[in-house]
């Protein structure tokens, strides 16, 4: 069952990764993943607004119309949001201003809005969390990947600490360096992804062969 | 289609001849280094594309070659004394970022030679736009010393200029290696336009919209010399011979082009006018990819629109001629009436039934 790819709670990170394979929030990886401290603030909001709301948004009655249930689902995030911005102004003191406009965005993003009402709350609960506990896995990866390797190439620091870097690439910190990054990433990840794919279909093909 | 691709060849070896001169003045006024610069940009070019062609499974042919013209040109348009690295990387990202990811020489977007231009700008801009002065030969291997800003640079900022004219058309001024010989840029875009190697419509709409505007608003002085100072600073003709009228990017009609090069001209003049941004062109031809693209959809609209069939109610009645056709046209014609004819009928038919149902 967990080699069916559609059904799979484990595609978030790699067969359906929600921003290298279906670019969804790419903006703030793009625009704000430019340093490691921005990519950890990033990510511990989105996956606790994420998490939270899609869980408390799972016991929204599904006999309501389609739109006030979207409605309601961006009213539990905008509540969930208010504790996620108080906790994340201790924890990453100064990230929010530096996030800016990006950060309250979190809030209404594509997963809570679309995804959920089209893939999570269509599955049981239990398979629910696990799935989207994995696609928010695969955002953060992507998130700190991208923060990672862009400070330390744009900046020469890592996290913040100066790193050996003779020549930093300043323009990978810009927005068009950040699209163009996350343009590679996505060629790498198809590219690692058809891999993956062909070996499966190699296996399955050498065990069919030998059952016969 | 192997027309098309004898022609890409013959448009290679033109701009590399134009360019290998350029490239030959600038080792007259800076040394061995600027040759040096250009053959690490041209070795990494074609190393990166040679490496991206594998990666897609395909073979590298001379067409393929046009990497090292783009390599050129960025070494060109660089400091000569610059970081080997940083040109190193400018060739490498033009291949592989403005080239390939977008699927190759085909299907270019940008000009891969602008767009690493841009990106080498905004990471190393400091080291970009510092010069040595003409006849400044620097080691190969050692550290430039007293570098000094553009004479463009000081154009847009003060607007004044401490040339005389022969030295302005001989490249004897600080500035962008190749950039700089003005008058070797003019005899290139005659031969180029004549050759049809470049598009006349994109040239001479970026020059005009520059020499039309600087004689409107001038930078400074009067505007004879606002209109001569402005075409020949901050890259004007450069750019506007091997990025703007770059025929892969540039759209195919002229009078497209023209209006594609006018836009240009006229909005990197506003930028060095406000902004006094240096070498601006270059930044506006990448930012103008989209008018570009427009314009080339446009031209694939208008290419299918005048390959569709006209309807025959809009058809001119044939003029009747007393001579017998051929059998040959008759039996064309004949079908294409048919077909005609067949086809308003099956349009005309659906209306009728409905009416039939509504009555």
């Amino acid at each position: 069952m967990m080699n069916n790819r559609k059904t799979s709670v484990f595609d978030g990170i790699l067969g359906d990764n929600m921003v290298l394979s279906s670019l969804m929030v790419i903006s703030p990886v793009i625009i704000c993943g430019d340093t490691l401290k921005n990519a950890e603030a990033l990510s511990y909001a989105f996956s606790s607004i994420t998490i939270l709301s899609m869980l408390i948004g799972s016991f929204v009655p599904k006999k309501l119309p389609y739109t006030v249930k979207i409605i309601f689902y961006a009213l539990i995030s905008s509540l969930v949001f208010i504790p996620v911005k108080v906790a994340t102004h201790e924890f990453y003191r100064g990230a929010i201003d530096r996030i800016g406009i990006y950060f309250p965005l979190l809030a209404v993003n594509s997963l809570i809005v679309l995804q959920s009402e089209a893939k999570f709350f269509r599955m049981p609960r239990t398979k629910m969390f696990f799935s989207l506990l994995f696609y928010v896995v695969g955002f953060d990866i992507v998130m700190l990947l991208t923060g990672f390797i862009r400070e330390l190439f744009a900046y020469g620091t890592i996290n913040g600490r100066v790193a050996d870097v003779d020549m930093p690439v300043f323009g990978l910190s810009q927005p068009f360096g950040g699209f163009i990054f996350l343009g590679l990433m996505c060629g790498a990840y198809r590219w690692i992804r058809k891999l993956l794919t062909r070996e499966k279909k190699e296996i399955r093909s050498v065990d069919n062969v030998s059952d016969k | 289609m192997v027309r098309s691709f004898r022609k890409e060849r013959l448009v290679w070896i033109d701009l590399m001849i134009t360019l290998l001169v350029l490239e030959l003045m600038s080792y007259f006024y800076y040394g061995a280094r600027s040759l040096v610069l250009a053959g690490v940009c041209v070795c990494f070019s074609a190393a990166a594309e040679i490496i991206c062609l594998r990666l897609m499974k395909r073979k590298f042919t001379a067409d393929d070659l046009t990497c090292t013209s783009d390599a050129l040109v960025i070494a060109l348009m660089m400091s000569p004394v610059i970081d080997f690295r940083i040109a190193a990387i400018a060739s490498v990202f033009a291949v592989i970022a403005a080239k390939n990811v977008f699927g190759g020489r085909r299907n270019m977007i940008f000009s891969p030679a602008a767009a690493a231009y841009v990106f080498v700008l905004t990471s190393w801009g400091r080291k970009l736009l510092l010069y040595p002065e003409p006849h400044t030969k620097t080691g190969i291997f050692s550290d430039p010393d007293g570098l000094v800003s553009s004479a463009s640079y000081v154009y847009n900022t003060t607007g004044k200029v401490d040339h005389t004219d022969f030295e302005l058309l001989l490249g004897n001024f600080s500035g962008p290696a190749g950039a700089v010989s003005i008058l070797l840029l003019i005899v290139a875009a005659v031969m180029l336009i004549f050759r049809r190697n470049i598009s006349a419509g994109a040239f001479l709409g970026s020059v005009l919209g520059t020499a039309l505007f600087a004689a409107v608003t001038p930078v400074a002085g009067t505007r004879s010399e606002s209109v001569k100072y402005n075409l020949m600073m901050n890259m004007v003709l450069f750019a506007s011979i091997y990025i703007v009228a770059d025929r892969r990017i540039a759209p195919r009609r002229e009078y497209f082009a023209f209006f594609y090069g006018l836009f240009i001209g006229v909005f990197s003049y506003i930028l060095v006018l406000t902004k006094a941004l240096e070498n601006a062109i270059v930044i506006v031809s990448v930012l103008f990819t989209p008018a570009a693209l427009a314009f080339k959809n446009l031209e694939k609209k208008i290419d299918t629109a005048d390959a569709a069939p006209i309807p025959a109610e809009t058809q001119e009645p044939p003029v009747q001629e007393e001579t017998v056709p051929d059998k040959q046209e008759i039996s064309d014609e004949d079908v294409v009436n048919k077909m005609i004819e067949e086809l308003s009928e099956s349009n005309d038919a659906p209306e009728e039934g409905e009416d039939n149902n509504d009555e």
